[in-house]
């Protein structure tokens, strides 16, 4: 039985649990870049969101047996992501690599945050985005991102739409601020 | 310091009113909010093809080491397999069968998991677990244990509703296992609801004792 | 019948003394610091060497990593629990089993570490006849001994348990049932020896009231 690129999620998953390990790259390469941006847009580098990505699919792998249910593996996914994504801030904020609130200009080209180097595009408006908590910063990329709606991000996250609304609100208010301040 | 912006401009930023909804007043302030989010870098991100590769190594890696692990488990208890199937009288039977079985495994090296993960299964149901945590203020609640290698990062629970009780089952193989809850990423927790032992880091762990199917729980 | 499995037990040994090296560096690659990944390969080449488990000795250090414990902590209670496996191992081949197996070692590594002697351990790896699995039983004496439950009375609950033919299944139960008794306010060492006179009593394959088998086990926590 062979499984072409055409397998289903469920199916590939069956395969590797059964001992093809190899057929995993048909996962790899089918969601390498669905959530890449997500995870720059969290992280504020490619580089930092390819490392994330690449963590995320070897955790995966580690613990396919824990998947629950095959056909959800793009989902499953992407939580393992999301939780390495946080890790991965958490680290920066131990080690002092984020701003600290109330620090002068958001876009300085000689600030030394060498993940945000990378990626620098528009400017501004990431800088601004990387001030916001964590759970701001998350709603407003995956709705102002990828497009979501507060329902699908509700589900995705276990977070109430209410409460969804109120993170978002308070964002947009921020990034008011930290944009005006630049201006 | 700045004016927050107005609720119905908020809501323009959702996408639940058009500019053209708004009231006149607000409009310069409408046009403001969308020039800020027109800013946002939408642009898809492709990573490297050699992600694929990286990614391919370590799975191959922990494939081969799983391999190995699931040959040790096979090989070491046969006499605990042994004793546990075989009645005594059947003793010659139940060996000459084992050690057919070894010499099968031997045969084979590229043997896959299935071989061993099939005895494994005759003496090992696996059951569903449920893991239960009230912790209304929590933001991320994950499980980790033996059974996931401790990663807090592996098993999420998901939230049940607004009660602030928060849930994930499991399918974990009969025995015991050692788990912790791990809050917002950082807090370990032991289960108050189960037994703690003392983990040799000056934690607890809880250990949870799994049961074959068909038999009373309590 | 010996002599086949003592022949597989050698060819097992060769396999694993070569994957025991590569194992301990993929494993804690990038979950623990350099340190740690250095000392567990020392320890777990000397395990090897002298049919001691590798697999609790990584595992320790993977939940030490997890729970981003400094590395000489990690390094500490690894040590410890090498040096528990030989204890473990040694009470049990003084006991008369000649190859205890990985599964049991650990076992008794815990339940020595849960405060058991090891005539204790000994005795209830004696005790394991089939169909019992002594590093199960180990296990869960560990964690009634961890519970509160002395380990005079442990001992004597498994094995009450075991001489009136009661399941595995029932062994595996036993943790749970002291910690029902406790909420009902009896001590841990009442609680475990209710249930030994319990046991005495009942006939095997008849429960008390219970949840209807089949159920996943709830585990809910009361605020």
């Amino acid at each position: 039985m062979g499984l072409t690129e055409e397998a289903t999620d469920a199916e590939v998953v069956r395969a590797v649990l059964a001992g093809d390990a190899e057929r995993y790259a048909v996962l790899v390469r089918r969601y390498r870049d669905r959530y890449a941006r997500y995870a720059a847009r969290m992280l504020g580098s490619i580089d930092a969101a390819e490392d994330a990505v690449q963590d995320a699919f070897v955790r995966a792998f580690e613990q396919l047996a824990q998947c629950r249910d095959p056909d959800k593996f793009a989902g499953w996914l992407f939580l393992i992501l999301r939780n390495r994504c946080f890790a991965e801030q958490r680290r920066r904020r131990r080690e002092g690599r984020s701003l600290e609130p109330g620090d002068e200009a958001v876009a300085s080209p000689d600030r030394p945050d060498g993940a945000v180097v990378q990626a620098d595009r528009t400017g501004a408006l990431e800088r601004a985005l990387e001030r916001l908590t964590r759970e701001q910063r998350e709603v407003f990329v995956l709705k102002h991102v990828e497009g979501l709606s507060y329902e699908e991000i509700a589900q995705l996250t276990g977070a109430t739409v209410a409460s969804l609304k109120m993170r978002m609100h308070r964002a947009y208010d921020r990034l008011r601020e930290l944009l005006k301040e630049h201006a | 310091m700045s004016e927050p912006f107005h609720p119905l401009v908020k809501r323009l930023l959702d996408g639940e009113l058009s500019l053209s909804e708004l009231p006149p007043e607000l409009v310069a302030q409408g046009a403001e909010a969308l020039r800020l989010l027109g800013a946002v870098d939408r642009a898809p991100v492709s990573l490297p093809a050699a992600l694929e590769a990286r990614v391919m190594v370590e799975v191959r890696r922990r494939a081969r080491s799983r391999l190995r692990r699931a040959w040790r488990w096979f090989v070491e208890p046969l006499d605990v397999e042994v004793r546990l199937r075989v009645r005594p009288w059947a003793v010659w039977g139940g060996a000459l069968a084992a050690a057919a079985a070894l010499a099968f495994l031997l045969a084979r090296p590229t043997a896959s998991p299935d071989g061993a993960r099939s005895v494994e299964a005759a003496a090992r149901d696996s059951v569903s677990v449920r893991f239960v945590l009230f912790a209304p203020s929590a933001k991320h609640v994950s499980v980790a244990g033996t059974f996931n290698q401790w990663d807090r990062d592996a098993a999420p629970l998901m939230r049940a509703g607004a009660s602030g009780v928060w849930t994930l089952t499991l399918t974990l193989p009969v025995g015991q296992h050692q788990y912790a809850f791990v809050v917002d990423g950082e807090r370990w927790v032991a289960d108050p609801a189960a037994p703690g032992v003392d983990d040799g880091f000056g934690r607890q762990n809880s250990v949870v004792a799994v049961i074959a199917q068909g038999a009373r729980t309590l | 019948m010996r002599g086949a499995f003592v022949a597989v037990a050698l060819l097992a040994g060769v396999a694993l003394r070569l994957a025991a090296q590569e194992d301990v560096a993929t494993r804690l690659d990038r979950r623990v610091p350099p340190a740690v990944v250095r000392e567990v390969e020392e320890l777990a080449s000397s395990a090897v060497a002298r049919g001691l488990p590798v697999e609790p000795l990584i595992q320790k250090a993977i939940e030490g990593g997890a729970k981003g414990v400094p590395a000489e902590r990690v390094i500490a209670a690894v040590r410890a629990l090498a040096a528990r496996l030989e204890a473990a191992a040694g009470a049990l081949r003084s006991s008369g089993i000649e190859s205890p197996a990985a599964d049991v070692i650990e076992g008794g590594a815990y339940a020595l570490g849960a405060g058991l002697s090891a005539d204790e351990v000994a005795e209830l790896a004696r005790s394991s006849h089939e169909p019992h699995d002594p590093g199960l039983t180990l296990r869960v004496a560990a964690t009634l001994a961890a519970l509160g439950v002395p380990p005079k009375t442990t001992l004597e609950l498994v094995r009450d348990m075991i001489r009136a033919g009661r399941a595995p299944n029932d062994i595996l139960s036993l943790p749970a049932q002291v910690q029902a008794g406790m909420a009902r306010g009896a001590t841990p060492a009442q609680a475990a020896q209710g249930l030994g006179r319990a046991a005495a009593h009942r006939p095997p394959g008849r429960p008390p009231d219970r949840i209807p088998p089949g159920q996943a086990k709830p585990k809910p926590h009361k605020p």
